[in-house]
């Protein structure tokens, strides 16, 4: 699965760390999710897609091997 | 969102601390062995078995024996469980992926063990097989889950805001 944390983060100008605490994560987990390590739950993915303001399928994308 | 049980964290020091402490007098006691120089003595209720290896000298009677093992397997195994089943000071989903991973491991890398104990050791000794499946998955868990929360934690974070 693809994510575009990073930009969607570099956008609202926040560094990791200051994600990870807006949606009460830790910043390892911010870091794994933008590596592409990590598929997030779907409160956490519900909660990104909040602050982000944009619907989870657009910030998500399967890839062919899902 | 609530999803697992865990003890609070601030279990978590003292009952390393206990755990650690207990451990090392436990297998000091075993290499030590003849639970000669120091030993408690008291009468305990046995549903089966006797003093001594072979001792049978039926089932649910008192019987005075050494309780020092005793006591401290009553001190190793609950503060293990609380240590390993204790919370971080900052919980989250990822770290619960972790922990999970790293119990399933455990008990596949302590069955392993337990398997070749059991295939290449044999009579008396293997005895000391026994007494190790006693606390080995709970070992290897605290010591796999350790090590890879000291990894999380030293994961490097990309600060840049580009």
């Amino acid at each position: 699965m693809k994510n575009d944390i990073k930009v969607q983060r570099v956008i609202l100008n926040l560094t990791q760390q200051e994600l990870a605490e807006k949606i009460g994560v830790s910043r390892q987990t911010i870091n794994a999710l933008e590596a592409g390590k990590y598929i997030p739950s779907t409160v956490l993915a519900l909660k990104l897609s909040k602050l982000f303001d944009k619907p989870v399928n657009e910030i998500f994308e399967l890839e062919a091997n899902d | 969102m609530k999803t697992n049980f865990l003890f609070p964290y601030r279990f978590k020091k003292v009952s390393g601390i206990l755990f650690v402490i207990s451990f090392v007098l436990l297998a000091l006691l075993y290499i030590i062995g003849e639970f000669g120089t120091f030993e408690f003595k008291a009468k305990v209720f046995s549903i089966a078995g006797g003093s001594g290896l072979l001792g049978d000298e039926g089932d649910f009677y008192w019987l005075e024996t050494s309780i020092t093992d005793e006591l401290l397997m009553l001190l190793v195994i609950p503060s293990g469980i609380i240590y390993a089943f204790s919370k971080e000071k900052f919980e989250d989903e990822l770290l619960n992926t972790i922990r999970l991973n790293s119990l399933a491991w455990a008990t596949i890398a302590n069955y392993t063990i337990i398997l070749f104990g059991y295939l290449f050791i044999y009579g008396i000794v293997f005895l000391n097989v026994l007494m190790f499946a006693m606390v080995s998955q709970l070992l290897i868990f605290i010591i796999l889950f350790r090590y890879r929360m000291f990894r999380f934690y030293k994961t490097e974070g990309n600060e840049e805001r580009y």
